[in-house]
């Protein structure tokens, strides 16, 4: 991803330099109606999110004013709401950066989803099995650690078939996601069953549990976890030789590789971290939200969803927390739709996916490719 | 008991091989011409809904499936709107695509489809095959799809590798600038693979509705797309090649189905059976190292004349 077209990105570039084309060669004309706001950037994106938005809530016979009211009164406006929304801010910071890392070093990470799960199978695991006195900061900090490792070791397996065996990891990060999902599944329906409630896990012991930090909005410690994972992801990928390395291989794979980049250590490495971060977004549904492990947490979709943020975020570690929050908003403000304005929670998605595309589309988010 | 478990296994395993044998084909003819299309599971599952949706309401199957395989043409126009057209990145594009995909199914589920079922294909007798005994038992379990499924992956091969189409296409996807040189309309090529693979998608979407209950819920590809997108590259883009991987992916999905008869598998959680289909996919994806995508896969392909030189 850059800013900007270079010159040496030969095959390729987003149309953005509309201007740049050679004077008197005609180019073909364009067919698509969008192209009259393809210098519009964000608020291009914005204004056709929200027009396609209108269409589709119109189509489900809902009235777009009151969706988009529903969705900021039921994120923001209440305290209860707001917590719910910074919690779910902080899950998708994590797999934002899961998918962010290894985005910048162009190896698609598509895992995040079976990251977070391996995290919190390890984290219900561990808050389960470990001795019910154990100390509260440890009995968190061995969550936390535990799970970090889970996600990481989870994270390394495509990053090693890539970096040793050259295999897509775009194919095996997902289908890790799914043998994820199935060791998640035995975890809570045979290992650790909830008697009382279907596909969910027992609940972890008191003393596992992440502390409160605002405690009438639910809001735990989980958010400096976020906080400080970007922190910690920014300084890696700006201020270490491995960040350097990480973006001189998103830039040119082939000159980083000629320059003495170590390519194999830098994509395993990526993975790794990427996959820490997966795996605390994990910690943080088990030992902050929900305190047990359910299978509805895979439809949630935080993984595929934080490869959005990562988008929105250009990749910027930083500016993930902020896209984040964003598209945790639309989410949470979702989960009333159905009774407010009678469309399916499921709006959520379609507005993120949609927004992003747009933004795509209209070339606020740019990838750059070096001819191999 | 054994002669009972090896046609459960095969019968069962040849129609869980349908969906994605048709995903499979598809994804095949795109990647052929330069365009990876991780889209094709939201491809299938708009194929799918689109298909329950028609088949709730119109009662009639073969209505059900062509609406399937139209909605996967109207992806395709949209995907490839964006991967050819715009040169969004292709990777990308086709993820939040799969996003848009569930959130707009599962609003079809809550507000439309509901609990409804769509009528379903039945088994067909084969005229000639469906005598020979043995095979009978397999074969005569699979429904029309099955069939259309097999021809589909004959003629996609004769069209791919034998006819000067095809020819085009993988040009379009190997050297598309020399392509482009030699006169080839590299964007009419992959307009046609992108609109033509997510078809197929829908299809497969399709038959993954009426080959089973009829019953359309959130998720319900369960990443049968993505397990495509293994199958053709394990089966090194050769559509007849794809047939056998993808019959290995339903042999091993059908696994679940046969685990309980056999007393050998009774300590094996059930858990893993139902990842064993994904498993596979890794394993065989891990084992086809030499296999080598075409070389302009996943980039945008831009006219050389607006291209700054």
């Amino acid at each position: 991803m850059s800013e900007g077209s270079g010159g040496s990105a030969a095959g390729t570039d987003m149309r953005t330099g509309a201007g740049a084309a050679p004077a008197g060669r005609p180019r073909r004309a364009r067919l698509d109606a969008l192209s009259a706001i393809r210098h519009g950037d964000l608020i291009g994106s914005i204004l056709l999110t929200i027009a396609v938005m209108a269409v589709i809530v119109v189509a489900f016979g809902g009235n777009p004013w009151t969706v988009a009211r529903t969705i900021v009164n039921n994120s923001l406006a209440e305290e209860i709401f707001l917590g719910q929304t910074i919690m779910t801010a902080a899950i998708l910071v994590l797999t934002g950066l899961a998918a962010a890392i290894p985005f910048t070093a162009r190896l698609w990470n598509i895992g995040g989803e079976g990251q977070m799960f391996a995290g919190a199978v390890v984290s219900v695991t561990l808050g389960i099995m470990l001795p019910e006195g154990t100390p509260h900061g440890l009995f968190v900090l061995i969550l936390i650690i535990g799970a970090a490792a889970a996600g990481s070791v989870w994270g390394c397996v495509p990053g090693l078939l890539k970096a040793y065996f050259g295999i897509n990891e775009i194919v095996t990060s997902l289908m890790l996601n799914f043998l994820a999902f199935f060791a998640a599944n035995y975890v809570v329906t045979v290992a650790w069953p909830e008697i009382y409630a279907q596909l969910q896990s027992q609940e972890i012991h008191d003393n596992a549990r992440f502390p409160d930090f605002w405690a009438s909005a639910k809001v735990d410690v989980s958010v400096f976890i976020a906080l400080a994972a970007a922190l910690a992801a920014w300084l890696l990928i700006t201020r270490t030789s491995l960040g350097f390395s990480i973006r001189s291989i998103g830039a040119n794979p082939r000159a980083a590789r000629l320059a003495g980049v170590r390519t194999r250590l830098v994509t395993v490495s990526s993975f790794a971290a990427a996959g820490a971060a997966g795996g605390l977004a994990g910690a943080v549904t088990v030992g902050g939200v929900h305190h047990d492990l359910a299978l509805d947490l895979w439809i949630s979709n935080y993984g595929y969803v934080g490869i959005a943020v990562a988008l929105l975020a250009r990749l910027n570690p930083m500016a993930v927390l902020p896209a984040a929050f964003i598209f945790s908003t639309l989410r949470v403000g979702s989960n009333s739709l159905q009774a407010a304005a009678g469309i399916s929670a499921s709006f959520g998605e379609v507005l993120i996916a949609t927004f992003v595309i747009t933004l795509m589309v209209t070339g606020a988010i740019k990838f750059r490719y070096a001819q191999n | 008991m054994t002669e009972v478990v090896i046609v459960t296994l095969f019968a069962s395993g040849l129609a869980l091989m349908v969906p994605v044998l048709l995903a499979a084909l598809g994804e095949a003819i795109s990647e052929q011409a330069g365009v990876l299309n991780v889209g094709i599971e939201g491809t299938m599952l708009f194929g799918a809904a689109i298909c329950a949706l028609v088949g709730v309401n119109v009662d009639s199957v073969a209505l059900a499936v062509l609406a399937g395989v139209a909605t996967g043409a109207a992806s395709g126009v949209v995907l490839s709107a964006l991967y050819v057209r715009r040169g969004t990145d292709q990777i990308v594009t086709g993820l939040l695509f799969n996003i848009f995909a569930l959130g707009l199914t599962g609003i079809l589920v809550s507000q439309v489809i509901i609990g409804n079922t769509a009528p379903t294909l039945s088994p067909w007798t084969v005229p000639l095959l469906g005598r020979i005994p043995k095979l009978r038992d397999v074969i005569n379990e699979q429904n029309f799809l099955f069939w259309v499924s097999i021809l589909l992956a004959i003629v996609i091969f004769y069209l791919l590798r034998r006819t000067w189409w095809g020819l085009y296409v993988r040009a379009a996807g190997e050297r598309p600038h020399a392509s482009s040189s030699a006169g080839l309309d590299v964007w009419r090529l992959r307009y046609g693979a992108v609109i033509a693979g997510n078809a197929l998608a829908g299809l497969g979407g399709a038959a993954l509705v009426v080959g089973t209950s009829g019953r359309f819920i959130p998720g319900f590809t369960s990443g049968r797309g993505f397990i495509a997108l293994g199958v053709v590259v394990v089966a090194r883009w050769n559509p007849l090649a794809v047939v056998a991987i993808a019959g290995l992916f339903g042999l091993s999905q059908a696994l679940q189905f046969v685990a309980g008869l056999v007393s050998f598998f009774e300590p094996v959680p059930d858990q893993f059976w139902l990842a064993l289909p994904y498993l596979v996919t890794v394993a065989a994806v891990a084992v086809s190292r030499g296999s080598r995508y075409p070389a302009a896969v996943g980039i945008p392909w831009r006219e050389p004349a607006s291209e700054a030189r």
